[in-house]
This record gives C-alpha cells, sequence and structure tokens, in this order.
C-alpha cells in the first residue's frame, strides 16, 4: 500500500519533469495573450487554435521519428504540396471517389519518404542532402501537375476539418491527437521505435551488434512522407483548395516544433508529445500575435528569440539536473 | 589512379548530363520558344516573377501566344525566377541577357529599386527596357537619371473599385479588417491605400490591418485571429485571391458565412468558383495574360522607332462579381 504511493509519487514527479517545464510556457503564453490580446482566452479562439494546427502535427510527429533516428528530412513542405497537388488532381481531374484518392495521396507521400530513407541508408548519403534533393523534386512536381495553378476542390474534402457540433473539434484535430499517441507508443513499445533510437544513439555499434538499419530507416522516412500526405489531405480540407505553394518553410516550423520539444538534432532523444506541446507553444504564440496585430517584423523576432530561449532553458535544465 | 580519375569525372559528367536531358525533353522548356530567327528579327526578353505563381504563368503564356501569332516579327526568350523574393536571381537573369545580346528586355520586376542598376547596364549595352506589372521606384530612376516605360494597372484604382463595390453591400460605421501582401512590393502598398480609400469614403472602419505575405495558409490564420479578436467583422478585404481563400476558409471554419463577406484580386480560377457559389463577393482582373502582349508590344514600337518618345501605358482593371463572371 505505502509502496504503491511512493511509486505514484515518483511517477507524478517523472511526469512533471519531462513536461513541466513545457506546461509552465504554455501556460505562461496563455496567461501573456490573455491579458493583452482581445478576446483571446475565449472557447472559440482554442478550438480555432486546435483546428489549425492538425497538419503541423502531424508533420511534426513524422519529423520526430527521423529526427530520434539520427536524420532529418527537410522535403517535408514540398512533400506535403505534392500530396495535396496529387490529391486534387485525383479528385478533380480524374474524378476518383474520396477515399481512393486520399489513399492515393498518402501513398505518394509515403513512397517520397521511404525514397530518402532508403537512398540515404543504403548509400550512406547524409538525409540532409538526399531530403534537400526531393525538397526540389517534390516542389517541382507539385507545380508540374497543377500547372502552377492554384485549385479549388469544393467542399467535398471540408468534412474532415470541419467543427463536430458538439466538440468543436475537427475529424482532423482528432486524427492528429491520435497520431501523436500512436507516434509515442511506436517511439516505446515497439521494436522500430527502439531500434530507431538506438541507431540515433550510435548507428554504428547498431550495425555492429548485427542489426540491419536500412530497413527501419526506410519505414521511418516513410512513416514521416505518409505523414506529410495526410497532412497536405487536412490543409486541402480546411483551405478548400490545393495550392502548390503550400508548406513552403514547413521544414523548419515542424523542426522548430521538435527542438522546443526537446528532441535532439544530434539523434537518439526526443518525445512524440514533447513535440506536440511544441506545436502548442508555436500556434499559441502565431495566434496570439495576430490578434494582438503585430506586424509581420515583430512576428518573427518574437518566434525566432522563443525557440531559442526555450532550447537554452531546456539544456540549462538538463545541466542542473545532472549535477 | 588515372582510371579512378576518369571514373569520378565520369560519374560527375553523367550526373550534369542526365538533368539536362530531361530538361531538353521538356515539351515547353521555356528557353527558346520560336525556332532559329533570321538575323534582322529582333529577340526580346521577357523576365518574370516567379513562374510558380498562378498570375505570372498566365502572363507568360499569354506572351508565348502573342510570339507565335507574330512569330515573322520577333523572338521571344521566356525567364522567370524560383521564388518571388529571389532578387539576386532576377538580376542575373537579366545580366545573363544581356550577355545574349537580346535586342529588348520587358521585366516584371521582383523590386521596385533593386533592379534598377542591373537595368541600367542594360539601358548603357543599348538595350530597349520596359516595365511592366510592378513599377519601379521614380525615385531611384531619378537619381540614377534613367526613364524606362511603365505599361501596367493602377492598382490602386483597381483595389478601390473593389472596396466600393463592398462598400454597397455594407452600413456606414461596418468593421471590416484588410489582409497586405508583402509590405515592400509597391502592388501591396497600392491596394492597400485602394482599399483603404473605398472604405474611408464609404465611413466604415478599418479596425484590423496585417501583412499575410500573399499566402493562404498564413491567411488563413490571420483570418482566424481577425475573427476572434473582432466579433462584429463585417468584411475582409485581401490584396490578392490567395489571401482571399484563407479568409473564406478561416470564416468558414467560424461558421460566420453569412456574417462576414470577403474580397480579392487576381480574378484567379479558383476565386471565380467561389464567387460563382457566392462565398466571395468580388475581385479584380488585370488581364496577366495582355500585360506581357502589351509590354512587348511597347519594346517593338521603340525598337521599329528608337525615336519614339516611351510612354507610360496604364492598363485596364475590370471589377469582377458573380454578374459579370461567364455561367
Amino acid at each position: 500500500m505505502k509502496d504503491h504511493a511512493v511509486s505514484s509519487n515518483r511517477a507524478i514527479q517523472q511526469t512533471l519533469a519531462t513536461y513541466g517545464g513545457l506546461l509552465v510556457a504554455i501556460l505562461a503564453l496563455l496567461g501573456f495573450f490573455g491579458v493583452f490580446a482581445k478576446n483571446f482566452l475565449t472557447a472559440t479562439t482554442l478550438l480555432t487554435m486546435a483546428n489549425s494546427i492538425p497538419d503541423i502535427t502531424v508533420v511534426a510527429v513524422g519529423m520526430t521519428l527521423v529526427l530520434i533516428a539520427g536524420g532529418i528530412d527537410l522535403s517535408v513542405g514540398s512533400v506535403l504540396a505534392l500530396s495535396a497537388c496529387c490529391l486534387g488532381w485525383l479528385m478533380v481531374d480524374l474524378k476518383l471517389p474520396l477515399w481512393l484518392a486520399s489513399l492515393g495521396a498518402i501513398a505518394l507521400g509515403a513512397c517520397c519518404g521511404g525514397l530518402n530513407g532508403w537512398i540515404s541508408a543504403a548509400f550512406r548519403i547524409p538525409a540532409f542532402i538526399v531530403t534537400l534533393g526531393m525538397l526540389e523534386i517534390a516542389r517541382g512536381s507539385a507545380y508540374w501537375i497543377t500547372d502552377s495553378n492554384t485549385k479549388y476542390v469544393g467542399s467535398s474534402l471540408g468534412w474532415f476539418s470541419d467543427p463536430i457540433a458538439p466538440l468543436g473539434v475537427s475529424v482532423s484535430f482528432l486524427i492528429a491527437t491520435a497520431v501523436v499517441l500512436a507516434g509515442q507508443w511506436l517511439l516505446h513499445q515497439t521494436v522500430l521505435g527502439r531500434t530507431a533510437v538506438a541507431i540515433g544513439t550510435n548507428a554504428e555499434s547498431v550495425r555492429m551488434a548485427g542489426i540491419r538499419t536500412t530497413a527501419p530507416m526506410v519505414t521511418l522516412y516513410a512513416i514521416c512522407g505518409g505523414l506529410c500526405g495526410l497532412a497536405g489531405m487536412m490543409q486541402s480540407s480546411r483551405l478548400s483548395t490545393v495550392d502548390p505553394n503550400s508548406g513552403v518553410g514547413m521544414e523548419l516550423s515542424a523542426i522548430a516544433a521538435c527542438v522546443i520539444g526537446g528532441t535532439s538534432l544530434r539523434g537518439g532523444q526526443g518525445s512524440v508529445v514533447r513535440t506536440f506541446f511544441g506545436v502548442l507553444v508555436i500556434s499559441i504564440l502565431q495566434t496570439g500575435l495576430a490578434q494582438l496585430g503585430a506586424t509581420d517584423p515583430i512576428k518573427r523576432i518574437v518566434t525566432g528569440g522563443v525557440i531559442i530561449l526555450s532550447v537554452l532553458l531546456d539544456s540549462l535544465r538538463k545541466q542542473s539536473a545532472i549535477r | 589512379m588515372f582510371l579512378s580519375t576518369f571514373a569520378r569525372s565520369g560519374s560527375l559528367f553523367l550526373s550534369i548530363c542526365i538533368p539536362l536531358a530531361i530538361v531538353g525533353c521538356q515539351p515547353n522548356a521555356s528557353n527558346t520558344s520560336s525556332p532559329p530567327a533570321s538575323p534582322d528579327k529582333p529577340k526580346i526578353a521577357l523576365v518574370m516573377k516567379s513562374l510558380a505563381n498562378e498570375f505570372f504563368s498566365t502572363m507568360a503564356e499569354g506572351a508565348k501566344q502573342h510570339q507565335s501569332q507574330n512569330s515573322q516579327q520577333y523572338e521571344l526568350v521566356v525567364n522567370g525566377i524560383k521564388d518571388e523574393r529571389d532578387l539576386a536571381r532576377q538580376a542575373a537573369i537579366i545580366d545573363e541577357m544581356i550577355a545574349a545580346k537580346v535586342q529588348a528586355i520587358v521585366v516584371a520586376p521582383a523590386d521596385s529599386k533593386a533592379l534598377v542598376p542591373v537595368l541600367r547596364r542594360a539601358k548603357l549595352a543599348g538595350l530597349v527596357v520596359v516595365n511592366i506589372d510592378n513599377k519601379l521606384d521614380e525615385e531611384i530612376l531619378n537619381a540614377e537619371s534613367l526613364s524606362v516605360p511603365f505599361v501596367g494597372p493602377n492598382n490602386l484604382l483597381g483595389a478601390k473599385s473593389v472596396g466600393q463595390h463592398l462598400a454597397n453591400s455594407l452600413k456606414p460605421g461596418d468593421q471590416v479588417a484588410v489582409l497586405e501582401g508583402i509590405r515592400t512590393s509597391f502592388n501591396a502598398t497600392q491596394r492597400r491605400l485602394g482599399f483603404e480609400q473605398a472604405m474611408k469614403d464609404a465611413g466604415m472602419q478599418i479596425v484590423d490591418s496585417q501583412s499575410a505575405n500573399w499566402e493562404t495558409n498564413q491567411a488563413n490564420t490571420i483570418a482566424a485571429s481577425m475573427l476572434n479578436a473582432h466579433p462584429d467583422l463585417k468584411a475582409i478585404l485581401a490584396a490578392n485571391d490567395s489571401m482571399a481563400l484563407g479568409a473564406m476558409a478561416a470564416i468558414k471554419a467560424a461558421n460566420k458565412t453569412d456574417a462576414v463577406q470577403v474580397v480579392g484580386f487576381d480574378n484567379i480560377s479558383a476565386a471565380q468558383e467561389a464567387i460563382r457559389q457566392g462565398k466571395m463577393l468580388a475581385t479584380a482582373d488585370q488581364h496577366g495574360d495582355q500585360l506581357a502582349v502589351y509590354g512587348i508590344e511597347l519594346a517593338l514600337k521603340l525598337l521599329q522607332d528608337p525615336k519614339s518618345l516611351p510612354e507610360d501605358r496604364e492598363t485596364p482593371v475590370d471589377l469582377i462579381t458573380a454578374g459579370s463572371l461567364p455561367k
């Protein structure tokens, strides 16, 4: 009985140690904008935010998995745009049913990701370079299949991101939440997840131990690509359009979310749930600053400052924990 | 040693050749759109902003069509940059065109100031230079003592007419918000001023005005915040259609489709669709497909008669509403 109480106490302490800093940061931001921005701390604003983050959330989950395995995927924004354009093409031009078109778009994303993983793992080429190439290829293909035009897909996709009446959040948001939980489970409870951490910590010793690294890397990158496809679908449904220019610079927002959440760019360390908190920090900042009516330069300066500050605080916290 | 060097340079050679071959195969590789010409046919270079933008790709198409109908008169080289903000690349393209000995350059400058020096080099090299779409900065042109004719729409008046149309369906005192383009661009400023004048004249209250950098997704986030911060908002004026699409989505998500109206600018196909469905009130068409053609015509005129005075030419901007669109 006593033992049980002690262990549950320890669990709470551990949870606080893992998520406490981020939760404080989120509450502080909410408080700040609540005071200074008009109508910020209202259910409508919070629900608006919830319904606008599913795309960046699932991309950031994919990015976390890749970063933990010591890789990086710079092509996420372009792959998102390519998948979205492919979705529009399949739905509007080929008149395929929605489920088939969505499947096609997600599969295309997964293929791009898988190709990234295979080339970088099998030929030992830095993922930075391979995915930089994919960034260009996918963006170019997106322009190609749309003729550089924004396409209106109409409301057939709308249900996907329209708020569900009693809940106020959208199907997309629920899916994104499920993706976060599934990502955390994959990372901690599956062989693939543990292998990813091992590869990210020391790829050479994993190979020495006789474990093949190519297959898991291909799988991780394919998951990341597939999630970009899903994000493309979420974004197109929210905006009722497919836009070959969408997702420009998204790789940086996704990496920022991961880094704020404490994922190491050197691999081996990170958490999907914490990445989700990172996404929240960024989206609260974005919405709050817009609601304050801040100018573009101020928005950029503040966002950059918050990214550096949060990583700085995290590293100070870790150092003091070691002492 | 020798073999490995050969292998290395060989693979480098291949990696350069393969993409080149792919580019060569592309059906409409945009660099040369006409067969080799007789030497007396002038060569005109059209230097655009991003060809990934629907507005500029339409413009380039219009120019190519004009050239194929007048292939006896001139040759055309079309070039664009990858990113609208890649000024350095656009300047480099103009230098390359001077080196390629074209007779005239028709340019849609990505920046109204930074492109002036390189265009001065073109003038000094004896080329005819015509400015389309985004007007070069007067002060800098004067400082460099350069005169470049401008062919393009009056964005201020265009935006004003869109704003006036919107005002007709609002009451004086109503709250409205503006989504601006990239603030450093001349067009963005002109459209903002046009919107502001129309709203001021009709007695509306502009409660918020932010830049969404011409982008749909950014506009979506910002418009959603505007709707939350100003619950009584009656209309959003977007400086281009891409941002109007983002605003429409935000309005729909907030369940305010009947309460908040949207207007845009550019008349892209997705906006036409939205206007037909009644989700958007109006946009403006500055006839992008004809814009480059007007510029080319002026360049041809100046080439034929170098002594004629280069004059600015204002191109039409039309208000587009559900009534003016073909069903």
